[in-house]
């Protein structure tokens, strides 16, 4: 059982910007931009372990800097104050504290509002404006705080503009790639990048060895912020599509398409906004919203270049609305209407997170099963892909393949030795398909069929070998006291 | 016995004491071997009629390139003489061999010799030597039994590659069934002894009282255990003797079924078991094998030959407590086993032919087989086995799992064989092909591919195009008649391909 290595990485220790260390003589740069936009934000995070549903993992802290933003926001990204116990936010000059609430936060786009309960802790502090305009070549700098409260700043080079995976989901997102040499002083990469005087971004990954950041840019900041009185949802719509370029030419003539550019649709995800809409695998894309799309997927914006056309969809959309895509099927050139619709994580096959939530189970018998979801696959640590049960992998990797409604991946995850569990100590990472002829679609369905056992047994079918299991219900019922005060459980089950 | 490749299967890291491969380097250390073995030569004096030393020039298959003839190597093992003019050794001295000779203990001459049988499942092969001159003067070893817990048995064989034979002796640690690795997928009675086995000693007898007990065939390496070495019992060796009685080698019969131990009470009682400790469940039932149509999923097996099948699946046979599977592993193919169980909790008597060997190949190592494949406008395409998979190392998620689960989650129903986008010869008709490397092919023009013929099958058909779509998500891969004929010549010569197909093994 392997724990999340890289966030134990960043534990720190909490140093004082009062320590006693002596101040670095270091030049004064003639314009600073000053510490009264950015605070720091210190926050106690504490994960579930998906080992053991039940408990909570060892706490640990990270630090990053937010700036202030207009309507008193202090913004962070979603993964500093993910899972958080306890955030704080720190003036930089005076190191005067005060605690904080997490007022909203997006894991897709990685991104979070702070507030201080005390909302005089602000005054006397700047909302920094957003950027805009920026282009490839400008300069920009990286906002870090010295150990006194005073700002160290570290400029670069804004390198490209480009679609990439933003941390949590995979979702392609707008990013800005600035090259800097930046040193790691705050315990995390959670840093704001200002272009004379505004706001460009926050940092959301540096790259050491390539000295590259990924700065969450502009566009995508405005989109999760989504002006409250407008009534739209700020989430991220998609289109719900994948594709693949068009560049062979002998594709291209077998496609019948004379037309330039054009991307050809690999797959629609079941559910998703593109199959709602009639789009379908082997259409071409041609164009979305007007926009021209070239062989490998990209189009002209008018502020950021060539960038990939989900921009189009996932960013400059909000959901509800509708992008009209020019597809050319088998000789015609249609307009299809989709109206964009955000994935619900809850619905998915296998969640991409699970953030601020206790993970569900239900035990019985000291069998403990769970619900997939990535987050129990990377307690396998860095290399999970490869070490985590390849079925299990397997479902969540393509989980697009399964049909709409195959609802959650309900599994045995191990067994908790007892006098019902007897010859099933060594089963674990079992598929659920059946508990007494009912079929299992979520941890609630084997929550209620658990209650109506068969001649006094509960029947456990899996989809694979064993094939089918039982357990004794009275005597499960009978032991769940003892069962539930030897291992320490909370609960027997929670959902 | 056989296990499915999945998560539940059992799987042993035993490193096979294959003098094959590992004599380049242990050559050296021969020379300083050679010093302590001198005194051994002078006590095994009567087996050294006997004992003779295997050099086999191998080569083996190349599947990165499997129209190539694989590198050539060689290596040296042990092996015995025994009755009819033969010569018992393991099939891993003797695998992918090109030619080879066998030598006498003190007589430096050379003699040709060829393979008369060869078994990869239970690592066994007869050799035989077509000059008379060879066997005058030999003596032929006959066989013992199964040698008592802590009795001392002697090893004899040319270990780390020396030219003069080797005795090391040891105490006989455990007998039971263990995996073995030259196949990879198979399971028999094994002999655990506590005498060091390393390469070089493969093939080699164990005697006990003259007798030969056993042949040396594999052990752990230095990392993973000490003075663990294993020896194949002559229940098996008798086995493969019998066997090839008719002339041919029909391999293991197989019951093809998993089958798990009851312990559980609620599991008892609800399976209506009235007793406490007899009978097992089974599992699944694989499809091509002995038991489909047979044996159900759920029925408890209760006798197996008319003995009684305790809750952890052990018999009771000649006084040892053994897997039931032993039953199975001795019989032949075309014999009968008959299986008493309880099926919805009635008793019911099951009649199994034993007419086929475990249906999957497809996990086995597998030797003196060519690669199959075929080229076509630079694509490469090629079935998926053990040897591809260890050649290659394909990281591709979905064919790992089709691979790895392909007996457990029964993908053989829908494709009986897996074939990949195995490698690209770059020319420009496939330069947009290189995302598809090792995706499974789905269909051609439309056409469900269920083995490497199919994909033979659907180029020979004249189309102006052929639109290769793999499993999964993704573009298909077009390519125009015109443009793979006007590229062959050109692919061919530029690549130094000598063949575009292979279809037999």
């Amino acid at each position: 059982m392997i724990s999340r290595l890289a966030l134990l990485a960043l534990i720190l220790i909490p140093v004082s910007a009062f320590s006693g260390t002596t101040p670095i003589a270091k030049p004064t740069p003639p314009a600073r931009p000053s510490n009264v936009s950015v605070v720091r934000v210190n926050s106690t995070i504490q994960a579930y372990d998906f080992f053991r549903p039940w408990t909570k993992k060892n706490p640990f802290s990270r630090r990053g800097l937010g700036v202030l933003i207009e309507g008193g926001k202090v913004l962070v990204t979603a993964e500093l104050v993910g899972n958080h116990t306890y955030v704080e936010l720190e003036k930089a000059a005076t190191a005067e504290k005060s605690t904080a609430v997490v007022e909203r936060v997006d894991y897709e786009s990685n991104l979070a509002i702070v507030r201080p309960a005390d909302p005089a802790f602000l005054d006397g502090m700047k909302p920094l404006p957003l950027d805009s305009g920026a282009r490839v070549g400008d300069r920009a700098s990286v906002l870090q705080l010295e150990a006194n409260g005073e700002i160290a700043e570290t400029p670069g080079t804004l390198t490209s503009i480009t679609l990439a995976g933003y941390p949590m989901d995979n979702m392609g997102l707008l990013v800005f790639r600035l090259s800097a040499p930046l040193q790691q002083r705050d315990g995390s990469f959670t840093l704001p990048a200002v272009r004379e005087g505004r706001l460009l971004g926050l940092l959301m990954r540096y790259d050491a060895r390539s000295q590259t950041a990924d700065i969450i840019p502009p566009a995508v900041i405005l989109h999760f912020l989504a002006d409250p009185g407008s009534g739209k949802d700020a989430r991220f719509p998609r289109a719900g599509l994948a594709f693949a370029p068009t560049r062979d030419p002998q594709l291209r003539r077998y496609l019948g398409l004379t037309q330039p550019g054009g991307v050809y649709v690999s797959d629609v995800l079941p559910g998703g906004s593109a199959k709602k809409a009639g789009i379908t695998q082997g259409d071409v894309i041609l164009a979305v919203n007007g926009h021209p799309i070239d062989q490998d997927g990209n189009y002209d914006d008018k502020e950021f270049g060539r960038i990939g056309f989900s921009h189009i969809t996932n960013t400059a959309s909000y959901p509800g609305d509708i992008a009209t895509f020019k597809i050319f099927r088998k000789g015609d050139v249609i307009e299809v209407p989709v109206t964009l619709e955000a994935k619900d994580q809850k619905t998915a096959l296998s969640e991409s997170f699970v953030m601020d939530e206790a993970p569900k189970y239900v035990i019985l018998g000291g069998l403990v099963f769970l619900e997939l979801s990535r987050a129990f696959l990377q307690e396998w640590g860095g290399d999970w892909v490869k070490e985590a049960p390849q079925r299990l992998v397997y479902h969540d990797a393509f989980q697009q393949e399964f049909p709409a409604d195959r609802g959650k991946v309900v599994f045995l995850s191990q067994v908790l030795p007892s006098p019902d569990s007897v010859g099933y100590e060594r089963l674990e990472n079992l598929i659920v398909r059946k508990l007494n002829g009912r079929e299992i679609k979520s941890l609630a369905d084997l929550s209620e069929a658990a209650k109506h056992p068969i001649d006094g047994f509960q029947k456990i079918e899996f989809e694979e070998d064993p094939g089918q299991i039982f357990l004794d219900a009275g005597s499960i019922e009978k032991n769940s006291q003892r069962l539930q005060s030897e291992y320490a459980l909370p609960a027997l089950q929670r959902l | 016995m056989n296990f499915p490749r999945g998560e539940g299967s059992r799987k042993i890291a035993v490193v096979k004491a294959r003098a094959l491969h590992t004599f380049a380097q242990m050559f050296r250390l021969s020379v300083f071997a050679a010093v302590f073995l001198v005194a051994s030569v002078l006590q095994a004096a009567p087996v050294a009629k006997s004992l003779v030393r295997i050099e086999a020039t191998s080569q083996d298959p190349n599947y990165r390139a499997p129209w190539n003839p694989g590198e050539v190597g060689s290596g040296v093992g042990a092996g015995f003489i025994i009755s009819g003019n033969r010569i018992m050794t393991n099939a891993h001295v003797v695998s992918n061999s090109r030619f080879l000779t066998v030598s006498k203990e003190g007589d430096p001459k050379p003699y040709a010799a060829r393979v008369l049988h060869i078994a990869h499942d239970c690592d066994l092969a007869l050799l035989t030597v077509d000059d008379p001159a060879f066997f005058r003067g030999t003596a032929a070893l006959d066989f013992g039994g199964i040698p008592e817990i802590e009795s001392t048995v002697s090893v004899y064989g040319y270990p780390i590659g020396g030219s003069r034979l080797s005795v090391t002796r040891g105490i006989v640690s455990r007998i039971d069934f263990q995996p073995y690795s030259h196949s990879g997928m198979d399971s028999h009675l094994t002999i655990q002894i506590d005498a060091a086995i390393n390469p070089g000693n493969s093939g080699g007898p164990v005697l006990q009282d003259g007798k030969v007990v056993g042949v040396a065939f594999q052990g752990y390496s230095g990392d993973v255990a000490q003075n663990v070495g294993y020896m194949i019992p002559t229940p098996v060796v008798r086995r493969f003797l019998k066997d090839v009685e008719d002339g041919q080698y029909d391999r293991y019969v197989d019951l093809a079924v998993s089958y798990h131990s009851l312990f559980n009470p609620a599991a008892r009682a609800a399976l209506g078991l009235t007793d406490e400790d007899s009978g097992v469940v089974v599992g699944s039932v694989y499809g091509g094998g002995s038991s489909e149509g047979i044996v159900l999923p759920g029925d408890v097996l209760l006798k197996i030959d008319g003995l009684r099948i305790a809750s952890d699946g052990t018999i009771e046979m000649e006084g040892k407590s053994v897997e039931l599977a032993e039953v199975v592993e001795r019989k032949f193919k075309g014999d009968k086993v008959e299986l008493e169980a309880l099926r919805e909790g009635k008793l019911i008597k099951l009649n199994v032919p034993l007419d086929r060997p475990w249906p999957f190949t497809l996990h086995s190592n597998a030797y003196n087989e060519k690669p199959r494949f075929v080229l076509f406008g630079g694509l490469v395409f090629q079935p998926v086995d053990e040897n591809f998979m260890s050649a290659l190392s394909p990281d591709d998620l979905r064919l790992r799992y089709t691979f790895d689960f392909f007996v457990d989650d029964k993908l053989y129903v829908d494709r009986p064989e897996i074939v990949v986008l195995s490698g690209i010869l770059a020319d420009p008709i496939n330069a947009y092909s290189g995302d598809s490397r090792f995706g499974i092919v789905d269909e051609i023009n439309s056409k469900k591919i269920r083995s490497l013929e199919d994909v033979a099958t659907a180029f020979a058909e004249p189309s102006e195009y052929y639109v290769i779509q793999m499993l999964g998500a993704g573009r298909p891969i077009v390519l125009e008649r015109k443009a793979v004929d006007a590229a062959r010549e050109r692919i061919l010569s530029r690549y130094g391909v000598s063949r575009e197909q292979n279809l037999l093994k």
